[in-house]
């Protein structure tokens, strides 16, 4: 099981962490790999001051903006569980 | 056992008018609150003058254990006659009571006041006196906890008077369709509102009287302490959230970080879910022994903006909170249920939030707006910065 988590704190949310969530759920559903997957939520990871919003897969972080979140989706997410 | 009093009320402005013709003045005094609501003569600026003049200094005086005779003198004399009407008139309801919930109402040409009780509305007894040629009614007043007493101008059951309903809101219409809602669980404030929604409506938005509500409700006293931002003194976190926690409110706390020290104080961990009943509110989190874990400023800053809401007398969106987003539920558990709140404010500053909009000083305003509105509600609030 792989574990996606995604800040929804107060900086990450003006950065548009909802949206991020949305994605997410529309790709893994998309991907047909939601038993493979757990998404959750976390208040601030502590990575405001980087670009994009801040994710955690299983204990790495990313900064994923909404323009590269496919990208992120299948470079990352993707080749992991495939790996697995 | 100590109580507390809680009281609100809604004006509707007469239609084309700027000033409402009735006025409500309230004055706390140690354990006693003495709340009155005046309806002058006519409508507009002179109606708002005798009104404002008669609740001010009925207000003034009964507060000061003045007796009512005296009062009823006093009024004859200071108000200013209408030249077109040769008389000098507005009508009052008078409450004065204390936080035991005893005490008098005092009705001079008012609708009789509406006593509500397990979710029943009862008639006070009311003894007639004659004072200067006066008919004031007077009843004593003995309410328990969760007890009501609405008052209201002529306004109310005037409601739809030839439109709506032809003979106006009768009082008996007014206490079936309290008895037939579940406000009376509600606050004082949200009563009033629920009255004067409906007086609002009948008039089809145009109200063809000012037309006032107000409420006075005895509560239990329900303390809530709230953290908010993590202390400056890093090393003393443990410090901080026992002082917290061993307070004896229900438990609220407001940010990211706060919430991670909390849960890590207790040895459980912050759960957050993707529910977003709000798009503009991030989603709130669950710490196991905590009564309410939201996000920090974004969500306060939508609180703020119902406290407004729930504050203004002329606002007619519902007084009571039933959406799922940490704004709403951190203002259901702070306006409508809390009396007593006690405020935790770290200030701690967030590198990273320096350059967005929620930054420290943010955070501090915020705050401190917020207990000036809780203050405003009538609630006692400590604030401590740590």
């Amino acid at each position: 099981m792989m574990k996606i988590t995604v800040c929804i704190g107060s900086a990450c949310h003006l950065k548009g962490s909802r949206e991020i969530v949305e994605r997410l759920q529309a790709l893994i559903i998309k991907q047909n790999i939601a038993d493979h997957i757990e998404l959750k939520g976390t208040f601030c990871l502590g990575n405001c001051a980087k670009e994009g919003v801040s994710i955690m897969i299983d204990d790495q972080y990313f900064n994923v903006s909404k323009e590269n979140i496919e990208h992120f989706f299948n470079e990352e997410v993707l080749i992991r569980l495939k790996a697995q | 056992m100590s109580l507390f009093l809680e009281t609100g009320y809604t004006s509707l402005n007469k239609k084309d008018e700027e000033l409402c013709g009735d006025k409500v003045e309230t004055i706390i005094k140690d354990d006693q609150i003495t709340l009155v609501l005046a309806d002058g003569l006519g409508s507009g600026v002179k109606a708002n003058i005798l009104a404002t003049l008669t609740s001010k200094i009925l207000c003034t005086l009964i507060a000061n254990q003045v007796s009512i005779d005296e009062c009823i003198e006093t009024i004859i004399q200071s108000l200013p006659v209408c030249k077109v009407r040769k008389v000098a008139y507005s009508t009052f309801s008078i409450i004065h009571i204390n936080d035991q919930g005893h005490g008098y109402l005092f009705e001079f040409d008012n609708p009789q006041a509406i006593y509500i009780h397990h979710g029943s509305c009862k008639d006070l007894n009311r003894e007639s006196l004659n004072i200067l040629n006066k008919v004031v009614y007077k009843s004593e007043l003995n309410l328990s906890v969760n007890d009501h007493l609405l008052i209201m101008s002529d306004g109310a059951i005037h409601a739809g008077v030839g439109s709506t309903l032809n003979f106006g809101w009768q009082r008996d219409d007014i206490k079936k369709y309290i008895e037939n809602s579940d406000i009376d669980t509600a606050s004082a404030r949200a009563l009033a509102w629920f009255v004067a929604k409906a007086c609002h409506d009948l008039y089809m938005g145009i109200p063809g009287d000012d037309t006032t509500i107000a409420a006075i409700k005895v509560k239990r006293i329900e303390k809530v302490d709230l953290l908010v931002g993590p202390p400056v003194d890093k090393d003393n976190d443990n410090y901080y959230v026992a002082r917290f926690l061993n307070n004896d409110g229900k438990k609220i706390v407001c940010g990211g970080t706060s919430s991670q020290i909390v849960a890590r104080y207790l040895n459980k961990e912050v759960k957050t879910l993707f529910d977003y009943p709000d798009k503009d509110v991030p989603p709130i989190g669950h710490i196991e022994g905590i009564d309410l874990t939201t996000e920090g400023v974004l969500t306060l800053k939508r609180l703020l903006e119902l406290s407004k809401r729930y504050l203004s007398i002329s606002d007619l969106n519902d007084k009571r909170f039933k959406a799922k987003d940490g704004a709403s539920l951190l203002a259901d558990m702070l306006f409508e249920k809390a009396t007593h709140i006690t405020f935790y404010v770290g200030q701690s500053i967030n590198i990273a939030h320096q350059n967005l909009p929620i930054d420290i000083s943010m955070k501090i305003k915020l705050v401190e707006s917020l207990a000036n509105d809780l203050r405003q509600m009538g609630k006692r609030i400590v604030v401590n910065y740590d």
